[in-house]
């Protein structure tokens, strides 16, 4: 790990000794930085994961057609996934390569911001640039918080309790408006994406909220900044739904509706990422793209 | 072209996104607490009472340890009898806070008075301890507020006691209430030196500040800006104070707060440097040595010499023909004092990070040789004795 996190410790250091020796403001230029730095895998990532789920009815159909021969299965859908290009594992590839890096980041603001002398005495042969050592130790209190402490709700309970809100909502935020919301089963059954999902929108801002009151102040800026700069992320890529924001979202908007919903979107041939390819490397046309279906007569609902 | 949707995610896939999250939780928090020490700081090592125990203050427990042969010292009562506890088994001289609130010791105990020690706890409290049965007087201690990483030191009736998130404190050695602080911008993780005769204490602070300020009322009489922190308590000898700093300098500071010279060093200086009249010999935190002259005009170097591959904390241990050393790369070194040339190295398990300590038989009869006891990380090494000439184990003490 220290070929990653030894630059990004001299970064983070760097970065407080520009802007004034102020932690909070490096630390979120740092988060800028390394999500920017790693936009195209996030992207790359998003789009597979959203080709992967259109495939998923196709998938889905192979399955029950072939549930008596694992061997065929897995040959079709290697066919299917050979025609449109795509990677199964194309997804979970990006998402790979950034958890190295976001632990980097992660581990450098605890490095960084070293409170005592056994960690601070690590930190001193992680600083690339000598002449940095000067502004050692970085200042780590921040509105009467220490940055390398969790949140001490005795001395700081508002400004404690506010971050930690802030985590919770952040990340809340972020996943909702990322994420295609599941409108319920229309044969009344419970729909298990739906509830998955409801889960993890519940799950992950408690967690984070838990990772906020028992590690570092500088890790709930880091959280907050990162789960800000993804919003912004997603709404210039046109992928954030405010509406998702509201009660009832699931149910009062598009949706993607198991068994029913019809796509438009980017599993087509004319998607030069999305669309399948001839052996020759040519792009077949819609009846050709070896996914036959039966649009229905009427598409109720489309997603964009 | 339209397709029919489908569920996107089966009971497989819903389980793997559970799974990815777990993991995900699992990873932050392992990762949150691995690469960084689970201690704050490093043992504080020296020797207590007249039979010269050697007094080892380190994470959960501060003890007594026989300087013969390293195990723990036994409990005495006043006719000389060993204590029992209620096994029939010797009890030894130990002071380890149990119950569910964590007390941690890197610091120095202080005589208070003949009965009574002084245990400054990295959580902010200070326990008074019975020194004949080491039994804690004061229930979980007092709250004092900061946490401290720097032995405190002892001036009549004021406890001069450096936190480590900002100011020096004097408290009352009795009830342990502040008398006056001294407040610095960063923490305070060395001991101050006090100058009785001089009239002096001087404070080295994390803020890159060295303060000289009256020892019964706090009152500034000076600082010094040493262009980095200043982590080591500095050495007065020859009139002068001898410091290091982060900085990657070694100052030479009169008393009334100017710099008479200074040394340019390759990296970071933490522990204090050792001068023997006008030789002194300071180590960086690149793992480099450096012989030099004080020439009363400025630094003359004799010699400097890169002799671990890791830093160097401790001060080094000067003797008549050597020097010793120890660093993070897990190893002793004995070097030549004349030319810095490698003699002899010895491996401990883990890092050496706390000052080496001399046990001489001018103040143990009962020792037939010179030693060096060195403390390391590591729990089965707590304590190593080498002979001071050839570096031969002599014991160890671990856990």
């Amino acid at each position: 790990m220290d070929f990653i996190l030894n630059p990004f410790i001299t970064v983070l250091t760097f970065l407080y000794s520009i802007f004034n020796q102020d932690m909070v403001l490096a630390i979120i230029v740092f988060t800028a930085m390394v999500r920017l730095l790693t936009y195209p895998l996030t992207a790359q990532q998003m789009k597979s994961a959203r080709v992967m789920q259109e495939l998923q009815p196709e998938l889905k159909k192979l399955q029950e057609k072939y549930k008596n021969d694992r061997e065929k299965l897995s040959q079709e859908q290697m066919r299917m996934y050979r025609e449109y290009g795509i990677n199964p594992l194309g997804g979970c590839l990006p998402l790979l390569i950034q958890f190295p890096i976001l632990i980097g980041l992660y581990q450098s603001i605890i490095h960084a911001l070293s409170a005592n002398p056994l960690s601070l005495i690590d930190l001193s042969g992680r600083l690339l640039v000598p002449g940095l050592g000067d502004v050692i130790p970085l200042e780590n209190r921040w509105l009467g918080m220490n940055l390398s402490q969790p949140p001490d709700f005795a001395t700081g309970a508002i400004i404690g309790g506010t971050l930690i809100f802030l985590v919770v909502v952040t990340t809340w935020a972020q996943f909702k408006l990322t994420t295609v919301p599941v409108a319920p089963s229309d044969d009344g059954k419970p729909n298990p994406m739906a509830a998955t999902q409801q889960t993890m929108g519940t799950i992950m801002p408690v967690m984070y909220g838990f990772f906020a009151i028992s590690f570092s102040v500088g890790l709930s800026i880091y959280f907050i900044a990162s789960n800000v700069i993804g919003i912004i992320q997603s709404v210039l890529m046109g992928k954030a739904n405010f509406r998702n924001l509201l009660p009832g979202a699931a149910a009062a908007q598009p949706a993607i509706t198991p068994r029913t919903a019809t796509i438009t979107t980017s599993v087509r041939p004319t998607d030069s990422r999305a669309a399948p390819r001839r052996n020759n490397g040519s792009r077949p046309n819609s009846l050709e793209a070896g996914v036959k279906t039966k649009a229905p007569p009427k598409p109720n609902k489309t997603t964009k | 072209m339209t397709v029919r949707r489908s569920h996107l995610f089966s009971r497989a896939s819903s389980a793997r996104f559970r799974l990815f999250f777990l993991v995900l939780a699992l990873l932050l928090v392992g990762v949150g607490c691995s690469g960084l020490p689970l201690e704050a700081s490093w043992a504080s090592v020296s020797l207590y009472g007249d039979t010269n125990q050697i007094m080892f203050a380190y994470a959960n427990q501060v003890s007594l340890i026989d300087p013969i042969d390293g195990s723990p010292s036994e409990l005495r009562d006043s006719d000389g009898d060993v204590r029992l506890d209620d096994q029939g088994n010797a009890r030894t001289w130990r002071v380890q806070v149990e119950g569910g609130t964590a007390t941690t010791f890197y610091t120095r105990p202080v005589q208070a008075d003949a009965e009574t020690l002084l245990l400054t706890a990295h959580e902010h409290r200070i326990l008074e301890v019975d020194a004949a049965s080491a039994r804690i007087l004061n229930g979980e201690g007092t709250d004092i507020a900061k946490r401290v990483v720097a032995s405190p030191v002892l001036n009549g009736n004021l406890l001069y006691v450096p936190f480590s998130d900002t100011t020096l404190a004097a408290l009352d050695k009795d009830t342990l209430d502040p008398v006056w602080t001294l407040s610095t911008e960063r923490g305070v993780w060395a001991s101050p030196l006090l100058l009785e005769a001089e009239g002096l204490l001087v404070v080295p602070s994390m803020d890159h500040l060295l303060y000289a300020v009256n020892p019964e009322t706090g009152a500034e009489i000076w600082r010094l800006d040493l262009g980095g922190a200043v982590a080591s308590t500095p050495v007065f000898a020859n009139g002068y104070l001898y410091v290091g700093s982060f900085g990657r300098k070694l100052f030479k500071i009169s008393l009334n707060g100017e710099i008479m010279y200074e040394f340019a060093t390759k990296e970071w200086l933490w522990g204090p440097p050792a001068v023997l009249e006008n030789q002194i010999y300071v180590a960086d935190l690149g793992g480099y040595v450096y012989a030099l002259t004080d020439t009363g005009q400025s630094f003359t170097e004799l010699w400097s010499r890169q002799v671990a591959q890791r830093g160097i904390r401790p001060t080094p241990l000067v003797l008549e023909d050597t020097l010793v050393v120890g660093s993070r790369d897990r190893f002793v070194y004995w070097i030549s004092r004349e030319t810095g040339e490698e003699q002899v190295k010895r491996e401990m398990r883990g890092e050496v990070l706390a000052d080496l300590l001399l046990l001489d038989p001018s103040q143990l009869p009962s020792l037939s040789e010179s030693m060096v006891v060195v403390s390391t990380l590591a729990r089965e090494e707590l304590l190593v004795a080498f002979t001071l000439d050839d570096g031969e184990r002599r014991w160890v003490y671990g856990q």
